[in-house]
C-alpha cells in the first residue's frame, strides 16, 4: 500500500475556504470517533493495508461461518487511504499560513512488501518520525482519514455498496467534548461553523489568526464529519490507567449513544488494543501458535459478567437502547504487541513465496478488525432496506 | 443478595464491595456563600465545602478499597469520576480534577440522577448502590428526564421520560440521599424541597410496589457546618506527644513495652480498662463488610492525625470542617477556645466524637473529673455505633482513659493493638484475619492466667496445663504469621516480636 501522491497547498493569512472532496455519491459514511490514543490511527492504517495487501485477519472467537466476510477493496478506485493534514505553518512566521497536504495510500502491490510492516509495526515514537503523526494530540493540525472499501458480494459494483470509513485524527479530545456537550453545531453540509461557536475553545481570541482560522476549518470538518455518517464505529478503549481517560472515554460514550438515539443513526462499538487483555492476548496467542485450535472464547460473557475490559458501566446501561451486547460489540486489536512494542508476527507463506530459502518475515497479526466494519455496514444496509420499504 | 441472582459486573467476581456514586450540583448558584454560625466572618462558599468533602470521601475511598464515581452537573451532565476503585495513585488526579470543579450555568438535576442510576445498572437492568445528591438548586435545564407529576413543573419544553421509573427499575437495591442546600423558600435561593419531597414520596411508593428493598432520604442543610457534616462523618482524633511507632523502637525498648503489656494483660483488676474491649478487637475488613464511606450513613470514619511537636496540620481545617477547628485550638494549647468551638459546633458532630474531645480537652486541662464524666458518656455513645466502627472507636477512648489514669501498662498494650490493626489495613486480607485472630487469642489470655492464679490457690487444679496449651497454641499461630510474612515487612515482624514478648511474660 504505497504512498501514491502527495499534493500541497498553501496560503498565507486567513485562509480560504476549504474545498472539499465530494464521495461517491451513493457511498455510506461511518464515522469512526474515539478518544485520544483509543487507536483511531492505527484502525485505519491496519485496515488498509488489509484492503490493499490482502494482510490477514485474525478472528477470537473463530468464526463459525465458512463464508468470507462480504468487505472488498474499491476496484474502481484504487485509493485505499486518504490521509489530508490541515496544518498551520512554521509557529515563528509571524503572519501564519495554513498548509494542506494529502497522501494516497493506493493498493498496487510493493516492490519491497517489508518496507511496509516495518512502518506499520512502528511504536508511537517511530511512527512520529516516518508519519510525522507524533502525540499527543497537537493543536496546530487536524488529519481528516478516509479509507474507502465495498460492502455487499463480488462480481460487480451493482451488487456491492461503496463505503468510506472516515475519522478526523489528532482531534480525539475535541470529538470527545463535542459529544459530551451536544455541540452538533450544523445542520447541513453547506453550513460552516462561524467564529462565534469556536469562543467555547479557551484562549481562542488570543490565537494568531492562521490558528484560529485551522481550527474554525477544523471544527466545520468534524461537524460535517458526525452530520454525514450514516455509522459509527466507537472505539472504546480498555484498562486505561488515568481516571482522567476514563471518564473522558465514558462521557463521549454517553454522548454517542444520545447521538445515534436521537438522529436513529446505526452504532458499533469496537474495544480496541483488546491484546492489552490478559485472557484475551492468551486466547489470540494460542489461535496464532496452533494453528488447528479453535477458540470458544466469549466476549459477551468476558465484557459483561467479567468487566473484562472495564467497560461494564458504558455497556450494561446501554444495552437494548440502540445496540445489542453480544451482536454490536467487538474486541478487537490492529496490530498485537507480545510485550514491550514488539508486534507478534503470523508467518503468512502466501504472502512471502520462500525463495532461496530465504528467512519469512511475517506479517503483525491483527485480529477481529474486519468484524465491526462488516456490522456497521450490515446495519446502515438495513435501516437504507426499512427505509425503503 | 443472594449468590445465584445476576449482579454488577463491577467490582470484580467474590468482592461485594460497596458502591458510591456521589451527584454533585455545579450550578453557578454554588458560588454563593453559606453562613456559618460556629465561625462568624468565616463563611465559606457552598462549592469550596463541597470541594473539601469531596477529596474527603474520595480519600477515605482510595483508604478503604471501596468503589466510588463522581458526576457533576451544570446543564451539561458529566462523568468525573468513573465508578472505580479508587487508588492512592489516582488521588493527585482527584486533587487536580477537585480544584477544576467552577460553578458555572444552569442545572439539570434529574438527567444527572439518571446518569448516576446508569453507573450503578446492572446486568439485569437493576440499579444497585448508593447515591448521594448535593444541590442548592431547582431543577431547569434537565431535557431528558423528569418526574412525572401534576405538583411537578417542567423547565424545559419536549417529552420527559420518568426519572422514578428510570433510576428505580425492577431488580433494584437502591439508596438515595438528597442533601439540599437552603430551605426552598426562594427559587434559586436554595433547594426546591417541594420537589425533592415528591421524589422522595414517589420512591417510596414505587419502591413499595415493586417490593424492592430501597432508602430515600432528603435532608436540609443551611450552614457550611451542616452542609460538610451531612457529606463527611468523622471521628477524628490526635496521636499522643512522644508515642513512638512499633517500627522505631530500639529492640530493648520494644522488649520492655510488651513485658508492660503483658501486666495489663495479667492483672485485669489493675487494669479494668481492658474490659471496656472485651469481646473480638475484630477490624471491619476481617468481618467482610467494608465499612460504608463516611456520608453513607451512620458508620463513622475514624482518623488518627499526627501531629509532629503540637503543630496542626495544615489541612486541618479544610479538611475535617469545625472538627478540625475544635483540633487547632487544642493543638495551639488554647483549651479554653477548643471547649467553645466544641459548644458551638455540637449539633453538627457525631456524639461520641463531642463527647471524646470534651475529655480530651479537659483532661489536658488537668480538670480529671469533668474528664471522667465526659468519657464515660462517650463511652455509652459507643454502645450505639455499628459494631464495624466500634472498635477502632473503643480503642481511642481505652487510651484516653488509660492515660487520666496513668495506666501505663494499658495505654501500651491498646497503642499496641491500634497501631498494628492500622497498618494491617493494606496487607492481604487473609494474613490480616489471621494476625487479628492472634491479637483476639492473646487478650483471651487474660481468662486462662487468671485460671492459674486460682489454681496456686488451690480452686482449680489443672488451670496451669490449660494456660500453657493457650500460650502454646498462640505461640504455634505466630510461628505461621512469621512464615506467612513473606515480604519481611518491618511492622509486622514488630509486632509478632512483642507478642511473642508478651507470651513469653505471659508463662
Amino acid at each position: 500500500m504505497p504512498e501514491a501522491r502527495t499534493p500541497r497547498t498553501r496560503s498565507k493569512g486567513p485562509a480560504k475556504k476549504s474545498e472539499a472532496k465530494g464521495p461517491a455519491a451513493d457511498a455510506a459514511r461511518i464515522a469512526v470517533v474515539g478518544i485520544p490514543a483509543s487507536g483511531k490511527t492505527t484502525y485505519f492504517r491496519f485496515l488498509s493495508g488489509h484492503f490493499g495487501l490482502n494482510l490477514p485477519v485474525v478472528y477470537v472467537p473463530n468464526r463459525g461461518e465458512t463464508a468470507p466476510l462480504p468487505l472488498y477493496g474499491d476496484l474502481d478506485n484504487e485509493v485505499v487511504l486518504e490521509e489530508t493534514t490541515y496544518e498551520t505553518t512554521d509557529p515563528t512566521d509571524p503572519e501564519g499560513g495554513l498548509e494542506t497536504t494529502t497522501r494516497f495510500y493506493v493498493n498496487r502491490p510493493m516492490e519491497d512488501k517489508r518496507k511496509l510492516w516495518v512502518e506499520l509495526a512502528a511504536g508511537r515514537e517511530e511512527q512520529g518520525v516516518l508519519t510525522k503523526y507524533p502525540l499527543p494530540t497537537k493543536f496546530n493540525q487536524f488529519v481528516e482519514m478516509k479509507m474507502h472499501f465495498r460492502y455487499g458480494t463480488t462480481g460487480g459494483s451493482s451488487l456491492s455498496r461503496p463505503m468510506i470509513l472516515h475519522t478526523i485524527d489528532e482531534a480525539g479530545g475535541i470529538i470527545s467534548d463535542y459529544f459530551t456537550y451536544d455541540r452538533l453545531w450544523v445542520t447541513s453540509v453547506e453550513q460552516e461553523v462561524d467564529e462565534r461557536q469556536c469562543k467555547v475553545i479557551p484562549h481562542y481570541d488570543s490565537w494568531r489568526p492562521d490558528r484560529r482560522d485551522l481550527w474554525r476549518r477544523g471544527l466545520t470538518l468534524l461537524s460535517h464529519f458526525v452530520h454525514e455518517a450514516d455509522g459509527i464505529v466507537l472505539l472504546l478503549s480498555p484498562a486505561l490507567s488515568s481516571l482522567r481517560d476514563q471518564a473522558q472515554q465514558v462521557n463521549l460514550a454517553r454522548g454517542v449513544f444520545r447521538f445515534c438515539r436521537t438522529k436513529n443513526v446505526p452504532l458499533v462499538l469496537a474495544v480496541s488494543k483488546a491484546d492489552k487483555l490478559r485472557d484475551f492476548y492468551t486466547e489470540v496467542e494460542h489461535v496464532v501458535r496452533e494453528r488447528g485450535y479453535t477458540s470458544r472464547f466469549d466476549p459477551y460473557d468476558f465484557l459483561v459478567h467479567k468487566d473484562g475490559a472495564g467497560m461494564g458501566t458504558i455497556l450494561v446501561a446501554n444495552e437494548g437502547r440502540g445496540i445489542s451486547v453480544k451482536e454490536d460489540v467487538f474486541l478487537i486489536s490492529s496490530a498485537v504487541s507480545s510485550g514491550e512494542g514488539i508486534p507478534m508476527l503470523l508467518n503468512d507463506f502466501s504472502l512471502f513465496p520462500q525463495g532461496n530459502g530465504g528467512e519469512v518475515p511475517g506479517v503483525p497479526v491483527m485480529v477481529n478488525t474486519t468484524l465491526p466494519l462488516a456490522r456497521i455496514c450490515e446495519r446502515i444496509l438495513e435501516k437504507r432496506q426499512t427505509r425503503g420499504a | 443478595m443472594t449468590e445465584a441472582e445476576p449482579y454488577a459486573p463491577f467490582p470484580a467476581p467474590g468482592a461485594a464491595k460497596e458502591r458510591h456514586i456521589l451527584v454533585l450540583d455545579l450550578s453557578k448558584s454554588m458560588l454563593a456563600p453559606l453562613p456559618d454560625p460556629t465561625e462568624p466572618g468565616t463563611e465559606q462558599q457552598k462549592i469550596e465545602v463541597a470541594r473539601t468533602a469531596v477529596y474527603r470521601i474520595l480519600e477515605n475511598a482510595a483508604h478503604t478499597g471501596s468503589f466510588f464515581g463522581l458526576v457533576t452537573f451544570t446543564e451539561a451532565v458529566r462523568v468525573a469520576v468513573p465508578l472505580t476503585e479508587i487508588q492512592r495513585e489516582n488521588l493527585p488526579y482527584i486533587e487536580g480534577l477537585i480544584s477544576m470543579l467552577q460553578p458555572s450555568g444552569r442545572s439539570a438535576i434529574w438527567d444527572a440522577l439518571a446518569l448516576g442510576a446508569d453507573l450503578l445498572r446492572s446486568v439485569n437492568g437493576g440499579v444497585r448502590g448508593t447515591m448521594v445528591l448535593v444541590t442548592d438548586g431547582w431543577d431547569n435545564s434537565s431535557n431528558r428526564f423528569g418526574i412525572v407529576h401534576p405538583d411537578i413543573k417542567a423547565y424545559t419544553p419536549g417529552p420527559k421520560q420518568s426519572l422514578v421509573e428510570y433510576i428505580l427499575p425492577p431488580h433494584s437495591e437502591l439508596t438515595l440521599r438528597v442533601i439540599g442546600i437552603g430551605n426552598g423558600g426562594e427559587r434559586d435561593k436554595g433547594v426546591d424541597s417541594n420537589a425533592m419531597g415528591v421524589l422522595m414520596s414517589e420512591l417510596n411508593h414505587r419502591s413499595r410496589d415493586l417490593a424492592i428493598p430501597g432508602a430515600f432520604s432528603y435532608q436540609e442543610v443551611l450552614t457550611g457546618s451542616q452542609l460538610f457534616n451531612q457529606m463527611v462523618n468523622a471521628f477524628l482524633d490526635v496521636g499522643y506527644e512522644g508515642s513512638r511507632p512499633l517500627d522505631q523502637l530500639h529492640p530493648e525498648e520494644l522488649a520492655r513495652h510488651a513485658a508492660s503489656a503483658a501486666r495489663a494483660l495479667k492483672e485485669p483488676e489493675q487494669h479494668a480498662t481492658l474490659g471496656r474491649l472485651a469481646g473480638p478487637t475484630v477490624h471491619p475488613a476481617s468481618t467482610g463488610l467494608e465499612p460504608a464511606p463516611a456520608f453513607g450513613g451512620s458508620p463513622l470514619e475514624v482518623d488518627v492525625v499526627s501531629a509532629p511537636g503540637g503543630a496542626p496540620p495544615p489541612y486541618l481545617r479544610d479538611r475535617y470542617g469545625p472538627l478540625g477547628v475544635v483540633i487547632e485550638s487544642f493543638l495551639a494549647g488554647e483549651y479554653d477556645r477548643a471547649l467553645d468551638r466544641l459548644e458551638r459546633a455540637k449539633s453538627n458532630l457525631p456524639p461520641v466524637t463531642r463527647f471524646y474531645w470534651q475529655a480530651r480537652i479537659y483532661s489536658q486541662k488537668g480538670q480529671v473529673v469533668e474528664a471522667a464524666r465526659a468519657l464515660l458518656l462517650a463511652w455509652g455513645e459507643v454502645e450505639r455505633l455499628p459494631k464495624e466502627t466500634r472498635g477502632r472507636i473503643s480503642r481511642r477512648l481505652a487510651l484516653l482513659q488509660a492515660r487520666i489514669q496513668n495506666d501505663h501498662e494499658t495505654e501500651t498494650l491498646v497503642h499496641f493493638i491500634d497501631e498494628t490493626e492500622s497498618h494491617l489495613e493494606r496487607v492481604d486480607p487473609k494474613f490480616r484475619d489471621q494476625l487479628i485472630g492472634l491479637f483476639e487469642k492473646l487478650m483471651d489470655l487474660r481468662t486462662t492466667y487468671q485460671l492459674t492464679r486460682l489454681g496456686q490457690e488451690g480452686a482449680t487444679g489443672d488451670g496451669a496445663a490449660r494456660h500453657e496449651d493457650a500460650v502454646e497454641s498462640i505461640f504455634s499461630m505466630l510461628q505461621d504469621c512469621r512464615l506467612q510474612n513473606t515480604s519481611g515487612d518491618p511492622q509486622i515482624e514488630g509486632a509478632l516480636d512483642f507478642i511473642e514478648i508478651c507470651l513469653a511474660e505471659m508463662r
